[in-house]
C-alpha cells in the first residue's frame, strides 16, 4: 500500500485510509463535542448500524464527515467537516454535577493510570477520562496524516491546576497508541474547560520516550 | 429454626462481607484478593438469598438507594424513640439483631429502604439523634462486589474465565485443564523463550484410530494484548465443557485435533503485567542490553524485514536480527514446519481493532485461495455479529490495516496452510488494549462463534464423509418405510 488512490475513485468502507480518516474525525468531533459528561465513542465506519455499547442503553447517532489531508504540507492539520444526525444527548446535568464537584474539592485532584491495567475507571474519574478524551481530539487532529490512526490509550497522570477564575484547568500526560507503527507516544496537555464554554487545549507537546 | 432468623443470619454475614469488601477496595489488595473476596461475597448472597420468603420477594432482590445508618445512641429516650422507629416502620436492623437489644453507648446499624430515607433521617433530626450513613447504596456495594452470572460450569472448578490472569495462574490452569480432562487434553512444550521461561501448547485430540488434521491457534503474541490469551483460555473452556453435547465440536473432533497457545510471548506478557502495560514485543536485549525487544509478528520468514518494520530496536515493530532471530519465534516455526502437511488451519488472535484479517500484510498480491478465504471470514464475521450485534471488518492486512512484513500469519499461508487468519479482538479504540473485564465474557463468545465457523467449515470442506453417510441412511429409512407400507396395504 505504498501510494494513494486517484483522487475521484471511490474507496470501499473497509480500506485503510477510511478507517484512518474515520478515527480522526471521531477524535475532531470528540473535541468539538465532547465534555464530561460524554464519554468516548465510534462505532463501524460507514454503515447505519443501531449498535449499543456494552452495559450502557445509548443508542448510536450517525456522523458522516469529511477530511482534508493537505498532502503538500506535513504541518497543516487536516480539515475536518462533519454533520451529526439529530441530536446528541444533552449533558448539562452531568458537566454541572462534575463542575461543582470539582470546583468544591479542598485539595487539587491527582489520579494516575486511568484506566487501570485491567480497563476499571473508577465511576468518579468518568468525567476526567472523558475530559481527556475530548482534549485529546485536538491533539490527535493536529499531529494526524494520512499515514497515521492515533487513539489515545491511557492517562497516565493527571492534575488539577487551581484557577481564581471560572475555569477547571487539568494538567494531563497521556500516552497515544499510534495503530501504524505501533508506538506508544507520551504527551503533555493542559487542558481548560468550562461547561458553557467548552474544551481548549491551551498547551500541548510530545514528551520523550520513556525509558 | 425459623425463616426470620435464617434470613437475618444470611444478612449479617453478608453486611459482614460487604464492609470488609468496603475496606478491601479502598486499601487496593492485589487482585487475586478481590477475586477471592468476591467469592466469599457470592457465597454469602446465595446463602442470604436462597431462602428468602416464597412469593413474597424474588431472588433478585433490589437495594437500590438503600443506606446503612451507624448511630450510636446516647440516652434512654433515643433508645425508645429507635427501638419504636425499627419495630413500625418495618427497617432492617444489622446489629443488633432484634430492637429490645438496642442499647445507650452500643453501636446501631440499621439498613433503611430508599423510600425511607428521608423521613428517617427527619425523624432522627427532630429526636437531635445523631447518625452517619456507613453505606451511601447498599445495591451499588452488592452489584461491585458480585461476579458475573455464568451459567456453565467452571472447568476447572473456581476458575475465572471472565478476569485476566497473571502468566502464573495460567500455567496452574493449563496444568489442571491437562489433569481434569485427560482423556481429551495434553500439555506439551513448545520451547523456551528468550528469559528462559517455557512455552507450552494444549493439545485437544478425541482418541481414534483415523489420523487427523490440525488445527492451530495461538494467543498473546503481543504482550498488551490480554484479551487474545483470554480467549484461548475461554476457547478450550468451551470445548472441554460442550464437547459432547454440541453436535457441530463433537463432529469436527472426530477429525480434526485443535492445538491452543495459551500465551506465545511469556516474557513480553509477564512485562506487561510487572512493569509496562502497554509492553508490545518480547525481552530481548539488544545494543549491549540498553534497548529490548522484537516485535514477534515482524520476525518470522515471511518477506522478513522488507515493508511496514523498523531495523531499530527502540521502535515497537523491530523485526529483530534476521527472520526467526528470537525463540519465540523459532519454537513456533520448527513446530508448524514439521506438522504442516497436517495443518489445514492457523489461527493468531491479536487486539484491537475489531477485524479478520486474510493474507498478506507484505505484498497487496492476493493469495491463491483468496476468494475462499474471503468467503470464510465473512461467513465468520457474520456469525461473529449475530451474538451481541458487534461489527468486524474482513480483508486482507495491506489493504485494509497496513504494509507488514514477518507476521506469523502470512508465514503460514506462504508455507502451504490454506486458511490462516489474523484475529484483532475487540474493541474499536475506546478502550483499546485495556478492554475492561466486563467485556472479556461477550468478546469471547461472539468470537468462539466466529472461530467455530471457520473449523466447521474446514471440517466439512475436507471430510464430507459425514453428510454422504447421512443421505444413504435416510434413504434406506425411506426404502424400509415404503416396503412397510405396501405390505399393510397388500
Amino acid at each position: 500500500m505504498s501510494q494513494g488512490p486517484s483522487p475521484a475513485a471511490e474507496l470501499p468502507p473497509s480500506h485503510c485510509l477510511p478507517g484512518r480518516a474515520a478515527a480522526l474525525a471521531a477524535a475532531f468531533i470528540a473535541w468539538r463535542r465532547g465534555s464530561p459528561g460524554r464519554g468516548p465513542a465510534l462505532r463501524a465506519l460507514s454503515r447505519a448500524r443501531r449498535q449499543v455499547r456494552p452495559g450502557r442503553g445509548d443508542s448510536t447517532v450517525n456522523c458522516t464527515a469529511e477530511v482534508l489531508y493537505h498532502l503538500g504540507n506535513k504541518n497543516a492539520a487536516p480539515d475536518v467537516q462533519f454533520t451529526i444526525e439529530g441530536e446528541l444527548k444533552n449533558t448539562d446535568e452531568a458537566d454541572n454535577l462534575f463542575y461543582n464537584r470539582i470546583k468544591s474539592l479542598k485539595n487539587e485532584l491527582v489520579a494516575e493510570n486511568v484506566p487501570d491495567s485491567y480497563g476499571n475507571v473508577p465511576p468518579e474519574m468518568e468525567p476526567i477520562r472523558a475530559l481527556a478524551w475530548a482534549a485529546s481530539g485536538y491533539v490527535i487532529w493536529q499531529i494526524s496524516t494520512e499515514n497515521t490512526k492515533y487513539q489515545l490509550a491511557q492517562i497516565k497522570h493527571v492534575k488539577q491546576v487551581k484557577r481564581s477564575d471560572e475555569y477547571l484547568e487539568f494538567d494531563y500526560k497521556i500516552l497515544l497508541h499510534e495503530n501504524v507503527s505501533q508506538e506508544i507516544i507520551p504527551w503533555q496537555m493542559t487542558v481548560l474547560w468550562h461547561p458553557q464554554h467548552g474544551t481548549e487545549v491551551t498547551q500541548n507537546s510530545r514528551q520523550p520516550q520513556h525509558v | 429454626m425459623n425463616m426470620k432468623l435464617m434470613i437475618e443470619q444470611g444478612q449479617v454475614w453478608l453486611y459482614n462481607r460487604i464492609v470488609q469488601m468496603k475496606h478491601s477496595v479502598q486499601i487496593y489488595p492485589h487482585p487475586s484478593w478481590i477475586i477471592c473476596t468476591k467469592m466469599w461475597l457470592f457465597l454469602g448472597m446465595t446463602f442470604s438469598l436462597g431462602i428468602l420468603i416464597p412469593g413474597k420477594l424474588s431472588l433478585n432482590l433490589q437495594y437500590d438507594g438503600d443506606q446503612v445508618l451507624h448511630i450510636v445512641p446516647e440516652t434512654f429516650q433515643q433508645v425508645q424513640h429507635l427501638q419504636h422507629l425499627c419495630s413500625t416502620s418495618m427497617l432492617d436492623l444489622w446489629k443488633p439483631q432484634l430492637p429490645e437489644d438496642i442499647q445507650a453507648g452500643e453501636d446501631l446499624h440499621i439498613r433503611v429502604p430508599a423510600p425511607l430515607v428521608q423521613e428517617v433521617k427527619d425523624s432522627l433530626d427532630q429526636h437531635m439523634i445523631s447518625y452517619k450513613v456507613l453505606i451511601h447504596d447498599v445495591q451499588e456495594l452488592v452489584d461491585e462486589s458480585m461476579p458475573k452470572q455464568r451459567s456453565h460450569r467452571q472447568i476447572p472448578e473456581g476458575y475465572n474465565y471472565t478476569e485476566y490472569h497473571p502468566m502464573e495462574e495460567i500455567y496452574k490452569w493449563m496444568t489442571q485443564i491437562q489433569e481434569s480432562n485427560s482423556e481429551l487434553v495434553t500439555q506439551h512444550h513448545l520451547g523456551k523463550t528468550i528469559e528462559n521461561r517455557t512455552i507450552y501448547y494444549l493439545q485437544i485430540s478425541q482418541p481414534s484410530n483415523k489420523p487427523k488434521k490440525i488445527i492451530w491457534m495461538d494467543c498473546g503474541i503481543h504482550a498488551r494484548e490480554w484479551i487474545s490469551p483470554a480467549f484461548c483460555q475461554w476457547f478450550v473452556k468451551e470445548i472441554l465443557q460442550n464437547y459432547k453435547s454440541d453436535a457441530m465440536i463433537r463432529r469436527f473432533l472426530q477429525n480434526l485435533d485443535l492445538y491452543i497457545l495459551p500465551v506465545l510471548n511469556v516474557d513480553g506478557y509477564i512485562y506487561s503485567w510487572e512493569a509496562e502495560r502497554l509492553w508490545r514485543k518480547n525481552r530481548s536485549p539488544y545494543m549491549n542490553g540498553t534497548c529490548y525487544g522484537t516485535d514477534l509478528n515482524r520476525n518470522f520468514n515471511s518477506s522478513w524485514g522488507s515493508v511496514g518494520v523498523s531495523y531499530n530496536c527502540t521502535s515497537e515493530i523491530f523485526c529483530g536480527s534476521g527472520p526467526e532471530s528470537e525463540p519465540e519465534t523459532r519454537a513456533v516455526a520448527q513446530f508448524i514446519e514439521k506438522k504442516k502437511t497436517d495443518i489445514l488451519c492457523y489461527l493468531t488472535i491479536h487486539s484491537y481493532g475489531q477485524y479478520i484479517l486474510t493474507p498478506y500484510g507484505s505484498t497487496t498480491t492476493p493469495p491463491s485461495n483468496n476468494e475462499e478465504l474471503m468467503h470464510v471470514a465473512q461467513k465468520a464475521a457474520a456469525a461473529l455479529m449475530g451474538k451481541h450485534g458487534t461489527s468486524y471488518k474482513v480483508g486482507s492486512t495491506s489493504s485494509i490495516l497496513y504494509s507488514n512484513s514477518g507476521s506469523s500469519r502470512d508465514w503460514a499461508h506462504m508455507i502451504g496452510i490454506p486458511f490462516s487468519y489474523t484475529f484483532e479482538l475487540r474493541d474499536n479504540g475506546t478502550h483499546a488494549f485495556t478492554l475492561p473485564s466486563d467485556q472479556i465474557q461477550p468478546t469471547c463468545e461472539e468470537t468462539m462463534l466466529a472461530v467455530t465457523t471457520i473449523i466447521d467449515y474446514v471440517d466439512q470442506k475436507y471430510f464430507p464423509g459425514g453428510a454422504v453417510m447421512l443421505t444413504s441412511g435416510s434413504l434406506s429409512l425411506s426404502l424400509c418405510l415404503s416396503v412397510v407400507f405396501t405390505w399393510i396395504a397388500s
